[in-house]
């Protein structure tokens, strides 16, 4: 081992007094939060003015809808039919010391065919990328992880458009283990790129829409802090907007709130917080123009006793749209039920997308017995040999 | 089903085998089927008794065992498309090399993804022509001898011609009394067992 755990012993230590302290920080904030929320209700006008003022300084906070911002709402009934669909993605990045140079996306899916007494139907779709095209940028760099990224989750929702078109028989909702907002377009800068690369993943979004399916992306233990965002401009007179270096501070009152920490203890099991737009510059200029909008509610998925909370996204047309918005709701909180927390379809879909290390050196071989029957003699580069013989651990004599 | 493979091999050593299998039907594999394995690429095939079979778990059933109301699918989903295998054990009791049946340990093992079957009648009716294998299921360590020696006999029993069962029988029970001479209590028992 090479980690010397007893020289980091203290350290820990310190590690976890502070995790302890910062939740206990968080727990004293959270009456004064949960009373802000409850005094703006149903956002007025002002509040509706002071979010239009901030966001044009790319303010990103939630907008509130047209539901009390405090407001929860229980769980509709479930259908008695209603196919629910998932896919995720994983990847195998290229790796310029191995064999070749590549990349694998491999999407898995499943289609839970609710109320049908059928067995799911899954699959496991996997790709090989080689081609200059799919490695080097024009200018000849080679390919940022993050367009692979992109490239995995557009698959994602390419493969839930196939499957809402394969399982239209009854209503169906169709869930990604992630936000809707492809991140990408979170990260970069240049607005043509993110536009070219955001063009199919908008399209799958629009076949989705058009095929009757619900969409949602799901977020496990949320980091966002949008409603935190709000409540504290909440506080502020519309004549601080003018110096806009305000909405940027940290509320003192909130120091780390969360999202998460805010609704976690206000939601009863299966109900659901109010619905807010997102108001990122992403959703703004990307989604929004192209009629797909991305609102969010939290949900205490349940079942009680259990502390679970996702933020859950979906485009304007299911959050305008009840019946669609019901079954979102109903379908996760039944979908938790097996699983105490989290939908059961994204854990198989996840459990059909991994690629295990086995199978990763298993693809080695594969190319390398190909590269062999092709004359060539190809090897990993000294540095992955010199891991490969130094990862596997060290022997220590006494 | 007898032309269909029941499952495919996990583990093996000269004494016996795991395979793994998905669902089982109904019938097949049952404890005491007779089932072979090809050894030395397809020259010959082992012959085993199943005597165990299990029914792994892995950390995503556990919870949901405790989900209530859980519905067909979720059932159907971790039985039929999630790749847990049911795993077989096999006691090795005898192989079929070229000269016919040897009742006994074979050369070598079936090796791994080898294809299982189960036994047809008329195999079964073959290999127990003569009883010399049911000192393997005495002696062995892992199975459990007694439960063993009555289900893998009674369905020996059912591989004969009616007219001839009674008779099998008869041969059986002298050759469990000659293999434990001096235990006859647990001989009585089995004894008592092999009556149909």
């Amino acid at each position: 081992m090479t980690l010397e755990l007893n020289q980091l012993s203290d350290q820990v230590q310190a590690l976890s007094a502070t995790a302890a302290e910062r939740l206990a920080s968080l727990e004293r904030q959270r009456p004064a939060a949960e009373a802000r929320l409850r005094a703006i209700g149903l956002a007025d006008d002002e509040l509706q003015g002071k979010v239009r003022a901030a966001l044009r300084y790319r303010w990103a906070g939630a907008i509130p809808a047209a539901e009390p911002v405090d407001a929860a709402f229980p769980c509709p009934p479930h259908p008695a039919r209603a196919n629910v669909l998932a896919a995720d993605g994983s990847q195998v990045y290229p790796d310029r010391h191995g064999v070749a140079l590549y990349y694998l996306i491999n999407v898995g899916s499943i289609a839970f065919r609710h109320g049908s007494g059928e067995a799911p139907r899954v699959a496991s779709r996997p790709a090989v990328f080689y081609e200059d095209a799919d490695l080097y940028e024009e200018e000849g760099r080679q390919k940022p992880v993050e367009k692979i990224d992109a490239e995995r989750d557009r698959r994602e929702l390419g493969e839930l458009a196939r499957l809402a078109a394969a399982n239209a028989d009854a209503p169906a909702v169709a869930l990604l283990d992630n936000g809707l907002l492809l991140y990408f377009s979170l990260q970069a800068q240049d607005r043509a790129e993110i536009k070219r690369e955001l063009a199919p993943y908008l399209a799958h979004l629009s076949a989705l829409r058009d095929s009757g399916a619900a969409v949602a992306g799901i977020v496990d233990r949320p980091r966002a802090a949008g409603v935190a965002r709000l409540l504290h401009l909440h506080t502020l007179p519309m004549e601080a907007l003018k110096d806009h270096a305000d909405l940027f501070q940290q509320d003192a009152d909130f120091r780390h709130l969360t999202d998460g920490a805010l609704f976690a203890d206000r939601l009863q099991p299966g109900e659901r917080s109010a619905l807010f737009e997102n108001g990122s510059p992403a959703n703004l200029d990307h989604f929004q123009p192209a009629g797909h909008s991305v609102f969010f509610f939290y949900l205490n998925p349940g079942p009680a006793g259990r502390h679970a909370l996702l933020r859950v996204e979906v485009p304007e047309w299911v959050a305008h749209d009840p019946a669609r918005l019901d079954l979102v709701h109903a379908a996760l909180v039944e979908q938790c039920r097996a699983t105490g927390g989290f939908p059961y379809v994204l854990m198989r879909a996840h459990e059909l997308a991994v690629v295990t290390v086995a199978e990763r050196r298993e693809l080695e071989q594969m190319v390398v017995a190909a590269l062999v029957r092709r004359g060539l003699s190809l090897s990993v580069s000294h540095k992955a040999q010199g891991k490969a013989w130094t990862g596997a651990g060290r022997r220590r004599y006494p | 089903m007898l032309n269909e493979h029941i499952g495919r091999l996990l583990r093996s050593a000269t004494t016996g085998f795991v395979f793994g299998c998905q669902v089982p039907e109904p019938d097949v594999p049952r404890f005491g089927d007779f089932v072979r394995a090809p050894v030395q690429r397809g020259r010959g095939d082992v012959l085993g008794l199943v005597y165990d079979l299990v029914v792994q778990d892995d950390a995503f059933v556990r919870p949901l065992v405790a989900a209530p109301d859980l519905t067909d699918e979720y059932v159907l989903d971790q039985r039929l498309n999630r790749q847990v295998p049911i795993e077989v054990s096999v006691l090795a009791v005898g192989y079929r090399a070229e000269a016919g049946f040897v009742q006994g340990l074979p050369p070598q093992p079936p090796l791994t993804l080898d294809v299982i079957h189960l036994c047809a009648p008329e195999e079964v009716r073959a290999f127990t022509e003569r009883l010399d294998f049911l000192r393997l299921i005495v002696d062995s360590a892992e199975a459990p001898a007694d439960e063993l020696l009555a289900v893998a006999l009674s369905r020996a029993a059912e591989a004969w011609p009616a007219a001839e069962r009674e008779a099998f029988r008869r041969r059986a029970g002298r050759e469990l009394a000659r293999l434990l001479p001096r235990d006859l209590p647990r001989l009585e028992r089995l004894l008592r067992r092999l009556r149909p």
